[in-house]
Parts: structure tokens; sequence; C-alpha cells
């Protein structure tokens, strides 16, 4: 437990939080997922969000998956700069991406490349990954100061995409005529 | 010679990535030519240099959002006519009140699929193919 946390906010696939306020910690379990922890110490406000690329790309192309993270990613970055972050001054700390075992693919390699081209193509500066390896993270991030923790816990296991991505990614299929 | 010859279109996001995602599914489609600003202030300086018969724009942005671009847009003289559709991860109905208020031809939630972006832009200038 990071010293000083008064408030624990547990994110889970999917998900994303932001939060200025002292002795905040966000914290999450991550297998193959990849966590962004990102923050501005000026403003002292940070967030992170949980992501796993749906879909297979090596079958059905990268396209749909890569939308589908560049979103998640792109609704932190947006929560951040509602509270007064400056693109500029981001810094961005990412966990995650394991290799599960018994997996076809190595998703987890995959959505560790799709973060880290993320942040490289935003122009945002990387200040540390523990991306990769075979076992599951429990990460905690105080968004405030920037730290973060995380604890190895045992081998990964295979996550299932949640049902409110495939909802979401479904759910566009209207048009709206005005 | 069909629509996607003359059509050009400017996607505006302050987010590279997204922008990346919207011109790439725009060269899908076929649409030949595309210019991109990073915010509304620079599509709207842009846009005096050169129209474009669409702008796809994201809403949230620094400094001038999507809304007040098409205030801008909709308010000119030259630029008027211009047809805007608005990307937005929050289409609740009060951002498309806001937006159909201000003349918006379409919104579209991201994440988006090709085939929303094609119908949406279809709704606006017509049959691409």
């Amino acid at each position: 437990m990071i010293t000083g946390t008064t408030q624990k906010i547990p994110i889970v696939q999917g998900d994303f939080a932001v939060s200025d306020a002292e002795g905040v910690v966000i914290s999450t379990v991550l297998g193959s997922c990849v966590a962004a922890c990102i923050f501005d110490p000026v403003a002292r406000v940070g967030g992170m969000n949980h992501f796993l690329l749906p879909g297979n790309p090596d079958r059905d192309g990268s396209d749909q998956s890569r939308r589908y993270g560049v979103f998640l990613m792109e609704k932190l970055l947006n929560g951040l700069f509602e509270r007064g972050a400056l693109r500029s001054r981001l810094q961005v700390k990412l966990f995650g991406g394991a290799r599960v075992l018994d997996a076809r693919s190595d998703a987890g390699a995959k959505n560790a490349e799709f973060a880290t081209n993320f942040v490289t193509n935003e122009g945002l500066t990387l200040v540390s990954t523990s991306l990769g390896g075979l076992q599951g993270r429990r990460v905690e991030f105080a968004p405030v100061s920037g730290k973060a923790r995380q604890k190895f816990i045992g081998m990964a296991v295979p996550e299932p995409e949640p049902k409110k991505i495939k909802r979401e990614l479904e759910s566009v299929g209207d048009v709206d005529f005005f | 010679m069909s629509v996607l010859d003359v059509l050009r279109i400017m996607v505006v996001d302050d987010h590279i990535s997204s922008r990346m995602v919207t011109v790439e599914a725009l060269q899908q489609m076929g649409v030949k030519h595309i210019s991109v600003a990073k915010d509304g202030r620079e599509a709207f300086q842009k846009l005096n240099a050169e129209p474009v018969h669409l702008a796809i724009s994201d809403l949230y942005m620094p400094d001038i959002d999507g809304f007040q671009l098409l205030r801008a847009i909709r308010a000119h003289p030259k630029l008027a006519k211009t047809g805007f559709i608005i990307l937005t991860g929050r289409k609740d109905g009060a951002v498309v009140q806001n937006a159909v208020k201000l003349g918006v031809n379409n919104v579209i939630a991201k994440p988006f699929t090709p085939d929303v972006l094609k119908k949406s832009i279809e709704s606006v200038v017509g049959r691409l193919h």
C-alpha cells in the first residue's frame, strides 16, 4: 500500500479513473492487459486506464483493436486535460502486457506494443515501463504524486474480453440524420 | 470522374493517434484529398486558406473545441456551407442537441467503425461510390 492512502479506487478492464485528490490510490490487477498511468506533476493530477485490445489482430486485421485502444487512451487523456493537465507536462508509466501461457498469440506483447507506440506518437514522456514477462501484476498508482507500485502476483491468466467492449463496438452502427 | 476524385475532407483532432485512425479510414474509403488540423484554431486558419467540402472534427479539444469551430464556420460567409461531422466519446442528448442547434450535419460516437463513418459522410455529401 502506498503511504498516506485514504481512498482506493479499483478499476477493471475497459475502465479508467482520474483524480487530483491527495490520498487517492488507483489500483488494478493485470495479466496480458496494459495499464497506462499518466500524470502531470505540476497540475498534480493523474489517472490510470486498463485495457486489452479486443479481437485477434493477426486474424481480423489490427484496425478495430487499434481504434478501441486509441479511444481508451483518449478518454484518459481528455479526463486529465479537463482537470488542468497540459500535454507537454504529462509523464507516462506503463505496466502489464504479460504473456499468458497456453494462449495462441501473445496478446500481452501486442497490448504493450500498442501502448508504447501510442505514447511515442502522441509525443508524451515515457518515464518507466514494466511490460511483458510471464507474471501478472497488481499495480497501485497515486495520481497526485505520480508514484506507482507494482507487485508480481503469480503466473498471468487469460483475461476474457468483457461484454462491455463488445457492446460498445457493436452499438455504434447507427447514424442519425438531422 | 467520381465524387472521390474531387471530395476534400479535413480531419480535426488534438490526438495524433485519433487523427491517424480517421485519416486511415478515409483513405480506405478512397478519399483522395485529406487535410488535417490539430485543433479548432489551426482548422479555421487552414479552412480560410483552403476550404473543404466536409470537416470531421473531434469535440473535446484544448483552446478552440469542436462546438466553437462549428460556430465559427457557420458564421463565416464563405465557409458557412461546409459539411460538419462531430466525433465524440460522449454522445449524449445534451451534446447532440447543442450540436444540432449549431448546425451540425452528423454526430458520431467514438470508437466508430469505418462503415459508420462512411454512412455518416454519405448522409452529408451523397454516395461515394
